[in-house]
């Protein structure tokens, strides 16, 4: 093992901050201070700290029972699905879709139903308040995703979101729900629906008449409120762009954490990135599961 | 394996599930507030696995290493996050933990013995916050709630029993390759 760590000790501080990193989290406020802090030797320090934990959690975990079958069996077809996903990613062309990007962590939950009626709230305080979004295209005729382009194996092209859609559609199990456009100028004229399928967590929104935003903006971003994970917030499906005169347009859904039940769809309106948790100030289309 | 993962190689993803699956299961369970929770919880760390495989680097330390830094911070996130609920078990019904015999754990891991050769030389008192802290995944302020003991003095001993089983790590780390 090549030792090529920064030399020095982090003070005490920094060392105090470190340590609560690897053990329980720190605070908003707490990372912040510790950006402040951060150097080189604290990253150093901290990997020292994490293959401590890592090692005490190893020396205190000996001869564990296996995970139940059912979970086993879960993380096999997971696994399997997410290099299938990756190897179709590796081939498809950089612009084949309109990608929905996800963030990676999320808030705390709360109940789903609370969430939802939040969300409904919003909805009508919303309607006093429009976003500050570009309105709908007067003539939305063109057709966002683009034809499949060359791809490694020609004979046989990658199939496009929509494509992926009608697959999806077609399987007896996977869930479709219609989405309501609220009043919002930017949603006049929405109509869509998602399709969910619970056993791969893939997914397509589906919709037309949205209007097109600036990235620099705002952007649209999907959220699923899951009522297995119950509680006050939904998971982040990803965000995603309108350009103009879009036209029937789909999106895959990339749910940043596992949905075990989903109840209901929604896209709202935020800053640039998406958000971790959404204020639910600019809600545009709704839909739940009945 | 973890390379033959990253080139996405099958047999090396279910020998992954097959060899570390009851590791990342133990870890998850002790780490959420429900078994539900401890069920989600390890599918995201397998695809937290999958995702990272090809950043492993066997000069920093082995595979299982890896495996459960990958874990505890995914269980820390988790945690965090419902960092307002209170857990599902009262504190009096955390399960016992059984430490690896320092010297016989060697089928575990290089650091698995090198860890609790340091606990073994750590004071009770250090080891038992320790305990708390890494494997039942209570805060610190939890611990010194559970310990009646102050804050500061968690603080401390948890400092104190990390920064030995590092150095013990480090030390150790040396002199095997001075021996090698």
């Amino acid at each position: 093992m090549s030792d090529t760590r920064p030399q020095g000790q982090p003070d005490e501080a920094m060392v105090d901050l470190l340590i609560k990193q690897v053990t329980e989290g720190l605070s908003p406020a707490e990372q912040r201070a510790l950006d402040v802090l951060d150097t080189e030797l604290a990253s150093a320090y901290r990997r020292d700290l994490e293959r401590a934990a890592a090692a005490v959690t190893l020396a205190g975990s000996a001869g564990q029972p296996p995970p139940p079958s059912d979970l086993a069996e879960r993380l096999a077809k997971q696994a399997a699905d997410h290099f299938a996903a990756n190897a179709a990613r590796t081939l498809a062309p950089e612009k084949a879709s309109v990608p929905a990007r996800t963030r990676n962590s999320f808030g705390a939950y709360g109940g789903w139903l609370a969430a939802a009626a939040c969300l409904v709230l919003a909805i009508f305080a919303w309607e006093r308040s429009p976003p500050a979004i570009a309105p709908p295209a007067v003539a939305p005729i063109a057709v966002v995703t683009p034809p499949p382009a060359p791809v490694v194996a020609p004979e046989k092209p990658l199939p496009t979101p929509a494509e992926e859609r009608a697959a999806l559609l077609a399987k007896s199990d996977s869930l479709k729900i219609s989405l309501g456009a609220t009043k919002d100028p930017a949603a006049a004229g929405v109509t869509g629906d998602v399709v969910w399928d619970p056993a791969t967590q893939r997914g397509f929104l589906h919709f037309t008449g949205l209007a097109a935003n600036d990235p620099a903006v705002h952007q649209y971003q999907i959220w699923i409120f899951d009522a297995g994970r119950d509680k006050r917030y939904p998971v982040d499906g990803g965000v995603f762009d309108v350009p103009a005169n879009a036209g029937d347009v789909v999106i895959p859904i990339r749910a940043a954490l596992m949905v075990r039940k989903p109840a209901a769809f929604a896209v709202t309106v935020e800053k640039p990135g998406g958000a971790v948790v959404s204020g639910r100030e600019h809600v545009v289309a709704l839909g739940a599961i009945t | 394996m973890l390379q033959r993962i990253a080139s996405g190689d099958p047999a090396a993803v279910r020998e992954c599930i097959d060899q570390y699956g009851p590791l990342v299961w133990s870890i998850a369970r002790r780490l959420s507030r429900t078994p539900s929770d401890a069920e989600d919880a390890t599918q995201e760390i397998f695809l937290d696995i999958w995702r990272s495989a090809g950043r492993f680097d066997a000069s920093q330390g082995s595979d299982k290493v890896f495996i459960a830094m990958i874990a505890r911070r995914r269980l820390i996130d988790r945690l965090r996050k419902t960092s307002a609920e209170p857990p599902m078990d009262p504190v009096e019904s955390l399960e016992s933990v059984a430490w690896a015999d320092p010297g016989t754990s060697s089928e575990t891991s290089i650091e698995a013995d090198q860890a609790a050769r340091a606990l073994a030389e750590l004071r009770p008192e250090h080891r038992q916050v320790l305990e708390l802290g890494l494997l039942h995944g209570l805060s610190q302020s939890e611990i010194a709630a559970r310990l009646s003991m102050p804050l500061g003095t968690v603080k401390s001993f948890m400092r104190r029993g990390l920064i030995r089983v590092r150095e013990f790590m480090n030390v150790d780390a040396k002199r095997v390759l001075s021996e090698g």
